[in-house]
């Protein structure tokens, strides 16, 4: 499998002198393409910051990230980012159509007609038809997270970067936008790297889950989720292999709790 | 306490800085000889000029009329405004009887006021006291009813359950809620205020330091013409040092939870 | 006005013709032209209103022309300074300074550089309305959310394209306060000018009634000032709520 991206140590403080706050420990995986990949860990290791040192938007302390064999140090031609503060990132003066048109200033090769076309496509693709010249504000947080979602999408990059997409909707939104999410990423042939601290969610996602331990945070270890493509939200979940893994995981993030010495959180 | 000391302390270093920063760009300018001398003339020249108009008098007698016009002027402007804030709030007629005539009057820069005011009142305080509070009652006042309006119910219902009568609710409940939003009006007002008064001074030509800026560029002292707009400056200064005292003792609380949650 | 029921809107109309009536009275008993009541007012509007309304055209024109030169310098330089964080906080002090200045103090100063032209007075009414501007588009553009910018980057945007269409239109609202304070700045500057520097303008006639004791004249020339910054108001008002309305409702709609 072609590899898309590689971190290789990523570490990371915030901080300097006696103030300085080792949030990333030296952070290594890789994404194949076509993959799915999870990250999970718990709240406040890192998630952001390291999601971040993935898309360009900011410097690790030291380690590498490459993307098509390219090292990382801006946003790179190609890396879209759902981010985790959604209603903020959209833009409140562009209608949700603009907004996800807007995904695609820097995509060379279409005019603005076929950018408009591309982003009332996406609006459809999940599932926002008849919403298309209302505002963000107008809708309610998870509908704004689906126009968040249509403008990663809408820019066709090679991979889609998701910081929690789905922490601050209610229950039964996030389980109907996990299967939207899996859908699109499979009509899509989407690569995504989704970031969450949800055992449950990391785990019926994804192709493989990448799981983080506490500060500093580093890789604990990898499960892969053999499950195919194909997820229901009953049947996925009650699947022993599912169990499995979400037994695997959680103990392993237990364990990195009594592990980790007591730090201020 | 602390919190108000730090901000204070860190206004005037950065008053400081850019007063030194003007300084040197200032006197490099005159140095270099960009702009003729006369235009522009050195800093040593214009506190020449500012030594002689204190020596002579001229410029004390000139700030403290000033100064205390403006100030004098935005205290009664925003009792008043605030009078009529809570009047407005008791009566609703009256605010609406109040808004065309407050929408006619606002607009009115205070210059055109002047010609008019100055053949009705004569050149003395009455003139002044006209012209400050016509011009800088607005912004107490229309904060003043907004806040008021927009009082959290919750909390107006709670003074009802504590068994406090119309008045009580008013006077300890939403004024304090309302002060943050009228102390942004004061601090506008104190800013129009001073405004209104050089203005008034210069077109009214009888004393103070606009009339006196006025003089000085007629009679092309121009080192002094710089020096009094300076002093106007540090005027303004003290304005918005006055304002902010007062709004410490007033609305500190709400300074205080900003500074918390920041 | 309109949505008020009839009763209110009526009730919104006696405080204004008491005044009124209470000030013809007193006119009346005064009986003196230096003391004229509304009567004597509106037929000085009637007389005088095509003078009237040539003269506050000068005074508007140069308004509007001190006011445009200003935006479009101090907007786009507001949002530069707020990018760049280390040139504004050097000339944000003297910025805050310059604020302090009472605008018409700089007449007397500009009559002396630059004489007492049209060029003159639009360059004082440049000044007096850049202050608020560009306090105004600095302050919103220094605080923007960083999470504009982060997006920003994410999109690959070029820092002018960051500029024009995020953190300009992020700004909007900051700047609408801003510009109403320019617009303000701007007429009472124009007035102050032309009646130190005397040309043409409505100041200049008010100062000629005022010296002819023609007071109903001064008046009707005032109450045409009114009307015009009543206008003028409310223009800028419609024109913020048109290009501001996802601000305003976006308050609307988040009070949770
Ligand atoms: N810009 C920053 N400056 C200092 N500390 C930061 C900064 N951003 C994040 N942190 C700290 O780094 C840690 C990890 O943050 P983050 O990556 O947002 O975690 P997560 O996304 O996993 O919740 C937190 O303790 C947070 O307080
Ligand atoms: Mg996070």
């Amino acid at each position: 499998m072609d590899v898309v991206l590689e971190a290789r140590q990523l570490a990371k403080a915030y901080g300097v002198g006696r103030d300085a706050l080792q949030v990333l420990g030296g952070i290594s995986f890789s994404v194949g393409k076509g993959e799915f990949v999870s990250i999970v860990g718990p709240s406040g290791c890192g998630k952001t910051t390291l999601l971040f040192a993935l898309a360009g938007l900011q410097k690790a302390s030291t380690g590498t990230v490459t993307f098509n064999g390219r090292p990382v140090t801006a946003p790179p031609r190609g890396v879209a980012v759902v981010f985790q503060d959604y209603s903020r990132s959209l833009f409140p003066w562009k209608s949700n159509r603009d907004n996800v048109a807007f995904g695609m200033v820097r995509v060379e090769g279409l005019s603005s007609v076929q950018k408009r076309d591309k982003a009332q496509e996406m609006l459809e693709a999940v599932g926002l038809q008849g919403f298309e010249d209302k505002y963000p504000w107008q809708l309610s947080g998870g509908m704004q997270q689906r126009v968040a979602i249509a403008r990663g999408l809408a820019s066709q990059s090679e991979l889609l970067l998701l910081d929690e997409p789905l922490a601050a909707v209610d229950a039964q939104t996030r389980a109907d936008m996990q299967d939207l999410l899996l859908d699109l990423a499979m009509r899509f042939k989407q690569t995504c790297i989704l970031v969450t601290h949800d055992v449950e969610e990391a785990v019926y996602m994804a192709d493989r889950v990448v799981v983080l331990t506490r500060r500093p945070t580093v890789v604990d270890h990898e499960i892969a989720i053999n499950l195919g493509k194909q997820r229901d939200q009953i049947t996925t979940r009650e699947d022993h292999r599912f169990l499995a893994a979400r037994h695997d995981v959680m103990m392993s993030i237990r364990s990195s709790r009594t592990a980790a010495p007591a730090t201020a959180a | 306490m602390g919190a108000f000391r730090f901000m204070e302390i860190l206004a005037w270093f950065r008053a400081i800085i850019s007063f030194l920063i003007i300084i040197v760009i200032w006197q490099s300018i005159a140095l270099l000889g960009l702009v003729p001398e006369k235009y522009f003339p050195s800093i040593l020249a214009i506190a020449a000029g500012f030594r002689d108009m204190v020596i002579s008098g001229e410029l004390v007698s000139a700030e403290l009329r000033t100064l205390s016009r403006a100030l004098l002027g935005v205290a009664s402007a925003s009792l008043l405004g605030i009078s009529l804030a809570v009047l407005g709030d008791l009566f609703p007629s009256f605010r609406r009887g109040f808004a065309p005539i407050a929408a006619l009057i606002q607009p009115v820069p205070p210059a055109a006021l002047v010609p008019m005011a100055v053949f009705m009142l004569g050149l003395g305080p009455k003139l002044y006291a006209f012209i400050v509070i016509l011009v800088t009652v607005w912004p107490p006042y229309f904060n003043g009813v907004a806040a008021l309006a927009s009082v959290s119910d919750v909390q107006i219902r709670t003074g009802q359950m504590l068994g406090l009568s119309r008045w009580q609710i008013l006077r300890q409940i939403k004024l304090p809620a309302a002060m943050p939003e009228i102390f942004a009006g004061i601090r506008y007002a104190s800013s129009i205020s001073l405004i209104a008064v050089v203005v008034a001074e210069m077109l009214a030509g009888h004393d103070g330091l606009g009339f006196l800026l006025i003089r000085k560029a007629f009679a092309i002292r121009i080192p002094e013409v710089y020096a009094l707009m300076f002093v106007c400056a540090v005027n303004g200064l003290i304005m918005n040092t006055a304002v902010n005292g007062l709004r410490w003792r007033f609305a500190g609380w709400q300074l205080r939870m900003a500074g918390q949650a920041a | 006005m309109s949505i008020l029921p009839d009763r209110q809107r009526y009730s919104a109309l006696v405080l204004p013709v008491v005044l009124l009536l209470v000030w013809q009275v007193l006119a009346w008993r005064a009986s003196t032209p230096l003391f004229p009541g509304p009567g004597q007012v509106a037929i000085s509007i009637w007389r005088l209103y095509p003078q009237i309304v040539g003269q506050i055209g000068y005074t508007l024109m140069r308004a509007a022309a001190g006011f445009l030169v200003a935006a479009v310098v101090m907007i786009p330089l507001g949002i530069l300074l707020g990018r760049l964080k280390t040139v504004g906080s050097v000339l944000e002090p003297i910025l805050d300074m310059m604020a302090t200045l009472p605008p018409p103090a700089v007449v007397p100063i500009v009559m002396l550089f630059a004489g007492t032209g049209d060029a003159a007075k639009i360059a004082v009414i440049a000044y007096a309305a850049g202050i608020p501007l560009i306090m105004n588009t600095y302050e919103a553009s220094k605080t923007l959310h960083p999470m504009a910018t982060l997006v920003a980057r994410s999109l690959r945007l070029r820092r002018l394209e960051t500029m024009v269409f995020i953190d300009l239109p992020a700004s909007l609202p900051m700047i609408a306060t801003g510009v109403r304070l320019a617009v303000a700045s701007a007429l009472l500057v124009s007035v102050t000018a032309e009646m130190l520097l005397a040309t043409n303008g409505i100041g200049v006639f008010l100062q000629r009634q005022q010296e002819n004791f023609q007071i109903a004249n001064g008046l009707a020339a005032i109450a045409f000032i009114s009307m015009i910054g009543l206008i003028v108001n409310d223009l800028v008002q419609r024109l913020e709520r048109r290009l501001l309305f996802w601000h305003y409702r976006l308050d609307l709609h988040n009070e949770r």
